[in-house]
């Protein structure tokens, strides 16, 4: 049997346009700090940490030689997922469950120093795609498009995402945007790959998250407010877009059943009290939902025409803001989790769900867009 | 308890400079199918894979995503797929992956991989100069050949090594590797050869330096229950774990002594209930980039100590009829596909407690050890395995 | 080998423009040596030890760094080799990269030791050794970068 696993130290920075002051790694450093103080433990507790990003982002390779150091990892047994800080969650989850670790610090950072199109470019093989002129937000916005097109969604229902989003981050102190925008004013900002504009996307915010776990005995003796993952599962798709149907994202179905049917869920629109969802742009948070069962196939948008995903709804998604608030490129799926577990210890101060119990926390870690993109879904339950 | 787990399948490739019969999702899928074949098992069979690349130097980055279906079809019928690097021990810490994917009790039958094409390189030094810090170091170009010529010269200076001596480790690996179909250097290279060599970064020369292979290498890992059903012999995992040491060596300037080593050594053995590995251990794969190394991690693993590497040596307990050879498949020194050779030497290890080492094979080899290094020389994995589960 | 059997081989190369933060360690850390000619180090509030060169935390005690010492301009070698092959990025060989002690400092400094001639290993051999001691020279103009430091040499 696998033992339980629970979050219990969760430590955010308040995320921004720059720190300029801070070395990439000081990132993770005062998010890892944090969420020692929040779990009262030392870095003596630890016994693994698993660092998160990419190389080639952070402009160096073997990035986790410095990650590594800031997150508490001397002389210990850590390692680096090449993945968006979801993973490492998901990774440190199977070292506690194997019940060979006890206590693990994840942490994932966001910074401004690359060129985040210039690098998903490389991402692509040389011979087929790189030449055909694909990177990162081309691959999403193709993806948009086919969806766009497929169910007839309007970028009306598609921009009423961004100002959910928003006007959830103009209550949450992290977030890097805090400020409402209208409808007229997404479709009026600047074209960057159709469909998408500007504000469709997310933005490159600079910060850092971290989250520690404990096996079930031991969480018990660090908090009383235990943050238990129900669940968890994770997949990947295909690299080639050209063989599948790119107004869906089987990775996340795919994701979300295994998750699912660990934790025993069955009507996800009903049982979750709320869903952070890692939102790759406007039109992706849409078929987020059908895609976790929220809405049937092409029905998304019903869910923001009818407010059911807004705060006062049936199934709140993003009250952090979302990552089109806040988006550490090759962090925001952890930050989502982060996010989902402080709503369910009541500590998600402004934006609180009330009364919440059972969450779902959704990242994205997709160095190559809509190819081969790996999905990963937790399921949270307060202790 | 944890869940015993056993690689139940390998599957190596022949490495070279520059793989140009395959593109990159054929090299991996090379590997995948050798390892299937192995364990007599099909894509279907797979629960999970783990992938492992030491990214800058393929021309592609994160090339799990070009290579992905061939890895089982793993995007095609969406698998949980995750995707591990840090650095030259990327291909221990991917195996040390899917170790924990099967004792999590998630899964029962997980596939690691890890693959490198450094012949897409032009010049791989390039790639290892962006490994060091662009603020403080990176002016001064140089890299993993520096670092590994420190640890010579250090060892030389505290130790009384000799240039010779590290002409018997590449004569002892050139000899093994011989035997070895998968080897990228195959070449005979005698100790008189060897001192001839070009000196590169005092002391050492070419024959003291690994190359840069292009290859990839799979292994199966297989829970108890499932592993006793696909093979006859299991190799089972007695002892793993890894180390990381700082990132800023002028810290730990101590060029002669590998202490992280050490201390995850003293950690792993008494996981696998080791306690004489010069007894007890049969043979063992340690990742030898430079020569120099394999006599340090000779001492720092406690098989003789600190400073006596090179009497090991001399007097032939590391050699192929010796008390525990070292290196029977030539080492890192002879094939060296970056971010695939930590799994190489775990796959090799695992070769040899399965008795399928062919011409390599250590006779009645049993309990294996298998050392990955990476990083500024600070990151190190460690796997024990047996032909019995612990 | 015929048209049919003929592999191409089609070139590439990665151009990724990046902005790194020195941060604020790192920023004093080249001012110092651009406008004082002074080298500092950083020390942990906790396990008390000289840092070089300077970062925002000590990793073995988890701690933020606040304090800035100032470390001498002579120091002990202690680790080095010689480079004899062109390496990108290397000033053309032989080239001995080294590992320098400064006093004052728990950790090295890594960088390169010139002044004397290398090209007879054996003779470079008796030359330069662990141990010795050595010693700054400034590059005349100074840019705020760690190659401020022109070289090592040793010390008479």
């Amino acid at each position: 049997m696998p033992k339980r696993v629970a979050i219990v130290g969760i430590g955010q920075t308040k995320h921004e346009e720059s720190k300029g002051h801070y070395i990439y790694y000081e990132s993770d450093f005062e998010a890892a700090k944090l969420a020692l103080e929040d779990a009262s433990l030392t870095r003596g507790d630890l016994d693994t940490v698993i660092a998160s990003g990419w190389d080639a982002i952070d402009g160096r390779t073997i990035s986790d030689m410095h990650t590594c150091m800031a997150i508490g990892g001397y002389l210990k047994d850590s390692s680096h997922v090449g993945e968006d800080g979801i993973m490492a969650l998901a990774y440190a989850y199977l070292r506690i469950a194997s019940g060979l670790f006890d206590i693990a610090l994840v942490a994932g950072h966001g910074h401004r120093e690359a060129n985040v199109d210039a690098v998903t470019r490389i991402v692509f093989d040389p011979l087929f795609a790189r030449p055909a002129g694909r990177n990162y937000i081309i691959t999403m916005a193709m993806q948009a498009n086919a969806y766009m097109h497929k169910y007839g969604v309007s970028k009306e229902q598609a921009a009423k995402v961004v100002v959910k989003n928003r006007a959830n981050g103009v209550r949450n102190p992290y977030a890097h945007l805090d400020s409402p925008v209208t409808v007229e004013e997404v479709l009026a900002s600047r074209p960057v790959a159709y469909p998408l504009k500007a504000l469709d996307c997310p933005p490159e915010s600079v910060g850092g998250v971290a989250l520690i776990l404990a096996a079930e005995d031991v969480a018990r003796r660090i908090t009383d407010k235990p943050v238990w993952i129900r669940g968890i599962g994770w997949a990947i798709e295909s690299y080639e877009m050209g063989s599948k149907d790119l107004a869906e994202i089987p990775s996340l179905t795919a994701a979300a059943q295994r998750a699912y049917q660990m934790a025993g869920i069955k009507r996800p629109l009903d049982e979750f009290d709320l869903a952070e969802v890692h939102e790759a742009t406007s039109f992706h948070e849409l078929m987020d939902y059908e895609a976790l069962g929220f809405a049937e196939a092409g029905q998304g948008a019903k869910l923001i025409d009818e407010g059911t995903t807004e705060m006062g709804g049936k199934l709140p998604v993003n009250p952090s803001g979302g990552s089109l608030c806040t988006n550490l490129f090759g962090a925001s799926g952890l930050v989502r989790a982060a996010e989902a577990a402080l709503q369910l210890r009541g500590d998600a101060h402004g934006r609180q769900v009330a009364g919440a119990k059972l969450a779902l926390a959704h990242g994205l870690s997709a160095p190559a867009g809509a190819a081969a993109p790996t999905n990963c879904v937790a399921i949270l339950e307060r202790g | 308890m944890a869940r015993r787990a056993a690689i139940v399948g390998v599957g190596l490739t022949k490495c070279s400079s520059h793989r140009r019969d395959v593109i990159y999702p054929e090299l991996v899928h090379e590997a995948v199918s050798a390892a299937l074949a192995d364990a007599n098992l099909e894509a279907k069979d797979i629960d999970a894979v783990v992938y492992g690349s030491m990214d800058p130097f393929d021309g592609v980055f994160a090339p799990e995503r070009w290579n992905v279906d061939a890895c089982v079809g793993a995007g095609a019928s969406n698998k949980p797929f995750m995707k591990i690097t840090t650095g030259g021990t990327t291909g221990g810490s991917v195996a040390l992956g899917g170790y924990y994917h099967v004792t999590s009790g998630l899964f029962d039958v997980v596939l690691v991989v890890a693959s490198q094409r450094v012949g897409e390189t032009l010049e791989a030094q390039l790639v290892l100069n962006t490994a060091i810090d662009p603020i403080y170091e990176r002016w001064m170009g140089g890299g993993a050949i520096m670092v590994g010529a420190n640890q010579a010269s250090s060892h030389f200076h505290y130790y009384g090594t000799t240039e010779e001596d590290l002409a018997m480790v590449a004569a002892k690996n050139y000899a093994n590797a011989l035997n070895n179909p998968y080897a990228h250097l195959q070449r005979h290279l005698t100790v008189e050869d060897a001192l001839k060599m070009r000196m590169i970064s005092w002391p050492l020369r070419l024959s003291d330096c690994c190359p840069s292979s292009d290859g990839a290498c799979a292994i199966i890992l297989a829970c108890e229950k499932r592993a006793r059903k696909i093979t006859n012999t299991p190799a089972w995992i007695r002892g793993a774990g890894q180390i990381t040491d700082n990132y800023y060596i002028g810290d730990r300037p101590w060029f002669q002594d590998w202490e992280a080593l050490s201390i995850l050594g003293r950690h792993v053995y008494k996981q696998a209930k080791i306690g004489n590995p010069l007894e007890e251990l049969d043979v063992a794969e340690l990742y030898n980039a430079f020569t120099i190394q394999e006599i340090i991690e000779c001492e720092a693993l406690g098989f003789c100590e600190p400073g006596k590497g090179t009497e090991l040596l001399r007097k032939g307990v590391t050699s192929m009829d010796g008390k525990l050879p070292v290196n029977p498949s030539g080492g890192t020194l002879c094939t060296n596909p970056i971010g695939a050779t930590g799994l190489v030497r775990i796959a090799e290890a695992a070769l040899q407690v399965m008795g399928k080492a062919d011409k390599r094979q250590v006779a009645n080899a049993k309990t294996a050890l298998a050392h990955v290094w990476g990083a500024a020389i600070g990151f190190h994995v460690l796997m024990i395995l047996d032909k019995e589960a612990l | 080998m015929t048209q049919e059997e003929e592999i191409l081989i089609m070139p590439g190369a990665w151009n990724l423009p990046f902005r790194h933060t020195a941060g604020r360690f790192a920023s004093r850390f080249f001012r110092e040596l651009r406008d004082n000619k002074k080298i500092f180090g950083v020390r942990c509030p906790e396990c008390r030890r000289v840092l070089l060169p300077p970062r925002p935390l000590c990793e073995r005690c988890l701690a933020s760094i606040d304090e800035w010492v100032e470390v001498g301009h002579q120091g002990t070698l202690e680790a080095f080799t010689i480079c004899y092959v062109p390496f990108l990025g290397l000033p053309p060989p032989p080239t001995a990269t080294i590992m320098v002690k400064l006093d004052g400092a728990d950790s090295c400094l890594s960088h390169v030791l010139s002044g004397v001639d290398l090209s007879d290993v054996d003779k470079a051999r008796e030359l330069v050794k662990i141990g010795m001691r050595v010693e700054v020279v400034w590059r005349d103009q100074r840019k705020g970068e760690i190659s401020d430091i022109e070289y090592f040499r040793p010390v008479a």
